[in-house]
């Protein structure tokens, strides 16, 4: 067995979706997150955390650019392991619904895509096309993201399309944590496991964290 | 104390190489200390009088150890009663009147060659790859020569339950082997017996499993439920370890 064959291999491809799920997991979302946060403390706080952003470049297009590796990675697994899944299946015409498959396994697929198209919309929302007024940060010029931000959610609509789209998230999300460890190797039983819980709970609130923001720009 | 139950069964017939269809047929006087192989013997005996060609379906021990019975009832491998296999389902389980619905496993690398009875060599397959240990032939050596903690005996010991009867392809929603491939090669990796061709094993399982087209593990569990033998997904987290540790050494 050659290395190329190992990593298409059933197992090979499924390392590879969750380690650049994990890398998109660890270096982009929870930071995301983190910085989100500080919108909810208001203008000032929220601005300067974007202008010190923006001194980081060189760092941030070398996140961007593994981001790039991983989603394009995460997506060509996905769609593979997806198809050779299908072919692999046979309908079963006396089929019960089962309650040990939950809804967020069930629903991967269409959870990943709908998070593809969020990405896609979020970029064209504030980095491609978003307007931000200059403003002075302590003598230098800066951006006013917080009013970008605040302007963008005025439309109740877009709020929503965002918020539904966090749910996909965190759907995506609580079964992505606990199925990469089991993919790695570590055991996550079927019955009573505190991983399956904690993995639940960390989706939850980062879908949380995330969706109130739009909401409580709305609100503003 | 026993009684007897009359049920409605809707069975898949199928010859190989052609479309299958259900056909319905009745189950009269059904003793419920029987068990379902039992009854689809009744039945079968009543289709053979009647010039109707009888229900194919597999059998050998009918004790639940020999892993060629099998079957959807109701859509559950075996009827999934908790760690029986379909021959040891007695019809007690099973309420007078009820309708069944019997169909074969299903799963893409089990083709039907008739009725119940589905081609599951892919298993055999993926064991010739590696299901084994080399050793000299000759008598038994002395068990004390090679002591293992028991720990890692009793979990061998649970993983060799495995009976190889496809339950888990085929409640599998992506027709996957994975708790099959897992629990043979967990039964010799755990063990010093099976150490010297672990990397090969793996390796050569996981291969052939993929190449007959048996799908990915999406860790959603359907395999330990169906599990007549009560597999533990943990066997799964150790093919994967087993896999990243050795299968990307050439």
């Amino acid at each position: 067995m050659s290395i190329k064959t190992s990593i298409l291999s059933s197992i090979g491809q499924k390392l590879l979706l969750a380690t650049s799920g994990l890398i998109m997991f660890l270096l982009f979302l929870i930071p995301h997150m983190g910085g989100n946060i500080l919108f909810l403390f208001g203008k000032d706080l929220f601005n300067s955390y974007a202008h010190h952003l923006h001194k980081l470049v060189p760092i941030v297009i070398g996140i961007e650019v593994l981001m790039l590796v991983s989603i394009s990675v995460h997506m060509i697994m996905g769609i593979r392991v997806v198809l050779a899944n299908r072919k692999a299946s046979a309908k079963r015409l006396s089929q019960k619904s089962s309650k040990e498959r939950s809804l967020a396994a069930r629903l991967m697929p269409v959870s990943g895509g709908m998070i593809f198209i969020f990405i896609v919309k979020h970029l064209l929302d504030f980095t491609i096309a978003g307007e931000k007024a200059e403003i002075d940060m302590h003598g230098q010029t800066g951006y006013d993201v917080y009013g970008m931000v605040l302007d963008k959610f005025q439309d109740p609509v877009h709020v929503a399309f965002y918020v539904l789209f966090m749910v996909a998230v965190g759907l995506h999300l609580s079964h992505a944590l606990q199925s990469a460890l089991q993919t790695y190797g570590i055991y996550v039983p079927r019955e009573g496991s505190k991983i399956k819980v904690v993995s639940t709970v960390i989706a939850t609130l980062m879908a949380a964290t995330f969706a109130i923001i739009p909401i409580i720009a709305f609100t503003r | 104390m026993s009684k007897q139950i009359n049920l409605t069964l809707k069975v898949w017939r199928q010859s190989k190489g052609e479309a299958g269809r259900f056909e319905t047929y009745e189950a009269k006087n059904i003793d419920t200390d029987a068990s379902f192989l039992e009854m689809l013997d009744v039945v079968n005996d009543e289709l053979t009088v009647k010039g109707v060609e009888p229900i194919a379906f597999e059998h050998d021990c009918r004790e639940g150890i020999c892993g060629c019975c099998g079957a959807l009832v109701n859509g559950k491998t075996h009827g999934s009663h908790d760690r029986t296999t379909l021959c040891q389902l007695h019809m007690r389980h099973f309420e007078d009147g009820q309708e069944l619905v019997l169909e074969p496993f299903r799963a893409d690398a089990f083709p039907v060659l008739k009725d119940l009875i589905v081609d599951r060599s892919g298993l055999d397959e993926i064991i010739t790859e590696g299901g084994y240990v080399a050793v000299k032939t000759g008598n038994a050596p002395e068990a004390s020569t090679t002591p293992i903690k028991k720990e890692f005996a009793e979990a061998a010991m649970d993983a060799a339950e495995c009976i190889g009867c496809g339950a888990c392809v085929a409640s599998c929603p992506n027709g996957s082997a994975m708790l099959f491939t897992s629990a043979k090669v967990s039964q010799y990796a755990l063990l010093p017996q099976g150490h010297p061709e672990r990397a090969k094993r793996v390796k050569a399982m996981v291969s052939k499993m993929d190449e007959l087209g048996f799908g990915n593990c999406s860790n959603e569990y359907e395999c330990a439920v169906a599990c007549p033998k009560g597999i533990d997904v943990k066997n799964i987290a150790r093919l994967n370890r087993e896999f990243i540790k050795h299968g990307f050494k050439s």
